[in-house]
Order: structure tokens, then sequence, then C-alpha cells
């Protein structure tokens, strides 16, 4: 199948319109560097053709600084291993911003490929009183120009039909640089050619251009290629002509001698200096006292709202759980497959599904802040607190997004330019609680603030949420200088986008979505490691007539769990964990929610059901559970440690696969997991001793 | 020669993006420093007209109608001139 290249602007609607044209439900955002990877799906025309769609990351240019700029190049060039050249290329261009956007076309016309542009967002150009001759500027770039609307499907078909077969004409180069530089792009062309360089043209063309790519070893051409680049570069010097300069400048005069042709403004002032609504908006949160008073506000409410609307839903799900455990009890005969679907499979699996609810909530917030045009205002807000730091404010888009798993966070900070901020955001990220570690703050914050409102609850989640943040903060603080990385100053340059009422069948749709992968892996993961554990905690059976038989308690210390759990019971006692809890901090590690089913799995084991509501009953059990000698284990000061446990620790082993494949090394990846696990333990330590010694 | 000689002394009357106030209507005159192409690639390329809309650590400028942030370093490479 023929592919087909995606490509344009960040935040020129690119992914929207790849889900228009696919069918696809790749995620979308109001914030530059949304995508970050290369993403294809299947786009079939009119005339019954199919190609594989590419979606490119977006870029302003095709010189790239960033990794996941560098995937775009190097595609659109063939430079990239396993991969042809694209068939043609999709140009996204936004039609309120044609100015800057046409930047990007001229160099994907340099490429010799057949291009289409993409006129998105023609619905915002209107209303901003800006016309644009379309038949003018499909004749001045030689391509075939449609109009679209990709969040709506308008101009939708004619894109497709647009992509008819044969394939529109390779694109022609329009700019003109000085005579020095134009003999240079010939010349080096020549030489490329005969050295059999595939692409000889478009290649002397980004050598002379972009003065990285042929000082890099490892750009994806040829040594002697970017040896003879070098040369050419270095000739042109000589004559007192920087290409790079002089190719970019030629670029920007030909799109404004274009724009000049084809685009008029009602009022040209008002394109430069009028206030929108959206600089209206910026004047309060961006404001250095009432923006951060908007930014605690913002997260504050989102607490509180995760805890007092999702009470409803929760009881919902509580009241299911409720049924279900009812109905298996008075149908299965007593037994151990009664008890491996009552005390394993319900009680594990209930105790994480019960939380989804909290969960979407807080993933339908987060999605709100991403489509809303607010997250790039946050980057720029936090810019001087990162700044102390080591950090740039673009670092905080990645940590953000860590919020909702730490995994696309990381992903993301693909869009970073400078490698060695890049690498400390990485190292970073997991200290943003994750949904996963949702469940296990809510059972805990339930039982520490049992007769509190939701009010005191969302200020206690808050506060774990910030020591998180800070705590991430002082880290890269920390790390910064020890870090190694010879670059220049990163400079701070974002986009901030109008911001937008967010599209909420899109929403939904992501969340349904959401929520479907977390029930699949309740279903899956969860639930097989529920089994594993109940029968673990179950076996061996003690022997008739023995006094573990009459007493469940005992049988549970001498089953194979039991244990493994007074072997371990020595590290986890200082923090001021029984064994139980040690073992559930331990299955933890492959998944956090699996620290919930462990609890009620081991509870429900030793001392069965006997209250309806689910989770007060599982919440009661662990308040009421005490040691040996009759203290209780589960004391505020217990709680908080385990609270303070769960911020530090990296329980996530595909977080630590994600942290190897971005970083490349194992050395950091491994050293990230060694080091917040130890990190944890001393600080769960620290509350638990300091607060023994305290009260 | 002699348009070079014109652009160096429009260049000795244009001040950096950075020291412009907040709130006036500039147009690029010239791009000085190690990070023009980045700029141009990103829209701030001579000729065009821009607005700094807010001043600061880092300031927001509204190019083409969108609104771009960017800091005080980046804004000593843009030298403007007021419209």
């Amino acid at each position: 199948m023929e592919t087909i290249a995606l490509v344009g602007n960040p935040n020129s609607g690119k992914t929207t319109l790849f889900n228009a044209l696919t069918g696809s439900n790749q995620k979308v955002g109001n914030y530059p560097g949304v995508t970050v990877s290369r993403v294809s799906g299947v786009l079939r025309t009119p005339h019954g053709h199919k190609y594989e769609l590419l979606d490119l990351p977006g870029c302003y240019s095709l010189i790239a600084r960033a990794p996941d700029e560098k995937i775009t190049r190097d595609v659109l060039l063939g430079d990239q291993q396993g991969s042809d050249l694209p068939a043609a290329v999709l140009c996204v261009v936004d039609a309120s911003n044609l100015e800057r956007h046409l930047y990007l076309v001229t160099q994907v016309m340099d490429l010799g490929l057949p291009v289409i542009v993409a006129l998105n967002k023609v619905d915002i150009a209107q209303r901003q009183g800006i016309r644009i001759n379309l038949e003018l500027l499909a004749e001045e770039l030689g391509l075939p120009v449609v109009a679209c609307q990709a969040n709506k499907s308008v101009g939708v078909l004619d894109i497709k039909h647009a992509i008819r077969r044969p394939l529109p004409l390779p694109s022609v180069r329009k700019w003109q640089a000085d005579k020095h530089t134009e003999a240079a792009i010939t010349g080096l062309a020549h030489q490329l050619k005969a050295q059999d360089i595939d692409n000889a043209g478009p290649h002397s063309i980004h050598l002379l251009a972009d003065a990285d790519y042929r000082n890099n070893q490892q750009a994806g051409i040829s040594q002697v290629a970017r040896q003879a680049g070098i040369d050419s570069a270095e000739s042109c010097a000589r004559e007192g002509i920087s290409p790079e300069d002089a190719i970019s400048k030629a670029r920007t005069q030909w799109v404004q001698s274009l724009c000049s042709l084809v685009v008029r403004r009602k009022d040209p002032a008002q394109g430069v200096s009028g206030l929108t609504l959206s600089d209206k908006i910026d004047q309060v949160v961006l404001h250095p006292f009432w923006g951060w008073l908007v930014f605690a506000g913002l997260m504050f409410g989102i607490f509180w709202t995760i805890f007092s609307l999702a009470e409803y839903p929760m009881g919902w799900v509580d009241a299911g759980i409720g049924l279900i455990t009812d109905g298996v009890a008075a149908t299965l005969p007593e037994g151990d497959l009664k008890d491996l679907i009552v005390d394993g499979v319900i009680a594990g699996v209930g105790s994480v599904v019960i939380f989804l609810p909290q969960i979407l909530m807080l993933l339908f917030f987060i999605g709100l802040i991403e489509t809303s045009g607010y997250m790039a205002r946050a980057a720029l807000l936090m810019d001087r607190l990162m700044n102390k730091v080591g950090l740039s404010g673009r670092a905080f888009l990645p940590l953000l997004s860590s919020y909702a798993c730490a995994i696309p966070g990381i992903m993301s900070t693909r869009s970073m330019d400078s490698a060695k901020q890049r690498l400390l955001t990485i190292l970073i990220a997991p200290w943003m609680s994750c949904t996963a570690r949702l469940p296990v703050y809510s059972l805990l914050i339930g039982m520490l603030l049992a007769g509190y409102g939701s009010f005191v609850q969302a200020l206690v989640l808050a506060s774990v949420y910030f020591l998180g943040t800070a705590s991430a903060l002082f880290a890269a603080w920390l790390l910064a200088p020890r870090v190694k990385g010879n670059e220049g100053p990163s400079h701070f340059l974002l986009e901030l986008p109008e911001y937008s009422v967010p599209d909420m069948s899109y929403t939904c749709r992501h969340l349904a979505e959401r929520a479907w992968s977390f029930l699949r892996k309740a279903g899956t993961v969860i639930l097989g490691l529920c089994i594993l554990l109940w029968a673990l905690e179950t076996y061996p059976k003690p022997k008739e007539g023995t006094p573990a038989a009459e007493d469940p308690a005992l049988a549970l210390e001498q089953s194979y769990m039991g244990r493994m759990g007074q072997a371990i019971e020595p590290v986890v006692k200082p923090l001021g964990y029984d064994w139980r809890t040690g073992t559930a901090l331990i299955a933890a590690f492959a998944a956090r929610e699996v620290f919930n089913a462990n609890l009620a799995i081991s509870y429900s084991v030793e001392e069965g059901d006997d209250e309806d509501e689910f989770l007060a009953n599982l919440r009661s059990k662990l308040a009421s559970a005490t040691w040996p000698d009759g203290r209780k284990i589960y004391t505020p000061l217990t709680t908080i440690s385990l609270l303070v446990f769960f911020v530090y620790a990296l329980q996530c082993l595909p977080t630590t696969v994600v942290v190897r494949r971005e970083t490349g090394s194992w050395k950091w990846a491994i050293g990230q997991l060694a080091g917040m696990t130890v990190v944890a333990w001393l600080a769960a330590f620290l509350v638990y001793q300091v607060g023994s010694l305290l009260s | 020669m002699i348009a070079d000689i014109a652009s160096d002394l429009k260049a000795d009357s244009a001040m950096t993006l950075s020291k412009a106030s907040a709130g006036c209507q500039l147009r690029i005159r010239q791009l000085e420093g190690g990070e023009c192409q980045r700029l141009r690639e990103i829209g701030f390329c001579e000729e065009m007209e821009i607005c700094k809309l807010s001043d600061g650590r880092n300031m927001i400028c509204s190019v083409c109608g969108t609104r771009l942030a960017l800091s005080k370093k980046l804004g000593d490479q843009v030298l403007v001139e007021m419209v």
C-alpha cells in the first residue's frame, strides 16, 4: 500500500484531520506537541484506492531540533530506515495563519513529491475577516489546494477527491536565493547525484539549510554526502554568505510576496493589535498574582469534584458489587470455588473497579485542560519556577500530562529540543501522581479522614499531588548539575493557541476508550493477579484438627503468602506496616491498583464479608486490623506513611521499559526505579519514625 | 552596497523587541543572533508587522493574529521599529 504523509505546523489541526480521514480516534489537543510519534491509518478515496496515511509529528520547519521533528524530517527526506519515501504529502495549513504556515509548505515543496494543501480552519479565518483567494493560491503554489474544517468534517471528501490517481504532479521549488547560494545548491545536487545519493535535489537544499543535519554524524545520510555539504557551506562562508540564513530569508520573502497577493484582511490592523477574547482571558490567567490563584483554584476544584461528585457513581458501582457478591454467595455451594470468586475475584477486582468514576473524572478534567488551550498558559506561568530548577516552562507540558499517566507524559518529552532538559523531565515525570495511584490515595484518605467531608479530603488529596510535584522539581534541581549536556541555553518559545470550547463528543469517546482500557486491565492483569494472590493466601490449607483450621488469621499466617510476608516484614515494619501491607506493596509493583486488591483479598480471606457496603466494609476492616499485641495497624501515622510511599515509589514496570526506550539506556531506567524505591522507603520511614517519636 | 548601508542605518535606529514597550505596534527590521532561523520559522521574519502585547521575563507578541510567547533573550535578537 502506498503511503501519504500528513504534515503541518503544531496545532494546525493535523490529527483532527487524520481522525476525520481515517475514522481513527487519535489523541488531539489544543497545545503544541500532542503528536510525537508517527501514527498510521487507512485512507480510502472515493475512487476506491487505499493509502496508508501517516500522521507525522507537527513542526514549524523541517530544520529539526527536537526528536519528534527529526522523525518528520527523516520520513520526508527518505532517511528513515525501513520506510520508503511517501508517494505524496498532505500538508495541513491553518487558513487564519497562512503567513506563518506557508514556510513549512515551501520546505515540503522542495522535496519534489506530489503535494496537496489542506487549508484548515477556514471558519476561523472567515470570522477574523481574512479572505483567501484559493484559485490564485493554488496557481501560485502549483498545487491542489482544498479548503476544509477538520473538526466538523467539512471538506474531508474534497481532500479525498484530490488524492486521486494518478497523483498530482511533483511539486517544484518556487523561491530563489542569491546567486552564490543558488550556485552552491546546484553544485551540491550534482555532486550528490554523482555519488548516487537518493533524492539528491532535496538533500542538497537541506544540507545547506540545516547546519545541524550536515554536522551530525547520526543523521540518516551518508558520511560522503555530509562532507560534500560541509565543503559547500564552507565555500559559501568564504564568500561571506551563511547558506542557512540566505535560504530561510529567501523562503520568508517568497511567502510574504505570495501572501500579499492572495490574502486580504477586512481590517488589516485587527490581525496585529486587536485584543481578542483569548487575550482578555490571558490578562487574568497569566497575571503574576491572579494567574497563580486561578491555577491553584483550578487544581483544587478538580480534586474537590473528584471527591464530592464521584461519590454518586461510586455508590452505584458499590451497589452493583454488593448485588453480584450476594448473588454468587447465594448460588454457589460452600467450598473453594465460592471462596475464590467471592474473596478473590470480586473482592480484589471490585476494590479497583469501584474507583473507576474518580479516575474518569480526573481524566475528563485533564482532557478539558488539554483541549481548551489552558495547557500552554500553564507552561508559560510555570516557566519562572521551572527555570529555577534547571528546566524550561515547556517541560511542564509533559509533566502535566503525567498526571493522567506517566507513559504518554514521558513520550511527549520528544517535543523538547534540549536533550538535557528532556532527560531531566523523563527522570522526574513518575513523581507526578498518575491515575493508577488514585484508587490507593482514595482508599487511604477515606480511611484517614473518615469523619470529614469532601472538602477536607480534597485538600489532603491536593496536598498529596503537590508533594509529588514539589519533590519532582526539587529532584530536578538536585539532578540538573549532575546530568551531562554541553548544550547552549534553551530559549522559551511557545505558541499560545486561541481558547476553544472543548469538543464534547471527542472527549466522551476518549473517556469511553480509557474506561474500556481500564476495565480490560481489571479483567485481565488485575483479575489474574487476584486469583494468584487469593491462592497464595489460601494454600496450603491447614489440616483438620490443627489450631489454624479454627483460626482464619493463623491459617493466613501459615499460607504461602503469610510465609513470604513474614520474610518481608523486617523491611516494612520500620515504616509501620504489617506483613499483609508489605506483600500488598510488593504486589503493587506489578500494577499499583493491586495494592487495594491484595488488602481486600487478605482481609476477606481472614474475616469474610459482614457488611452490605463493599467500600465501607473494606475500610472498616482495615481500620480495625490490629497487631498481635492489640495495637491498631492502620493508625493515622501508618496511613500517612503509606501515602508518602505511594507518592514516591515507581511501581510501574511499563514506565521503566518506556524510560529505557526513550533514554536509550538501561542505566537511567534502572537507576530511576532503584532511586525512587529507596526515596519512597526512606520518606515513609522518616514519616513513621519521626511521627512516632513526636506522638 | 548602498542598500547595505541603508539597511545598517535602519538597524541603527531600531531597538530590540525586548526593549519595546508593551502595546506597541512594531515592524521587524532585522534578526540578529544565533536563533534567526528559528525565529523566522515561527513567524518573526523581516518586514512582518507585530504587536507586543505584554512585557516581562517572557513577552507575548501577536504575529499574524497568533499569540507567541518568547523569552527576553530571544526578543534581544529581534530588531524592531515603531509603525
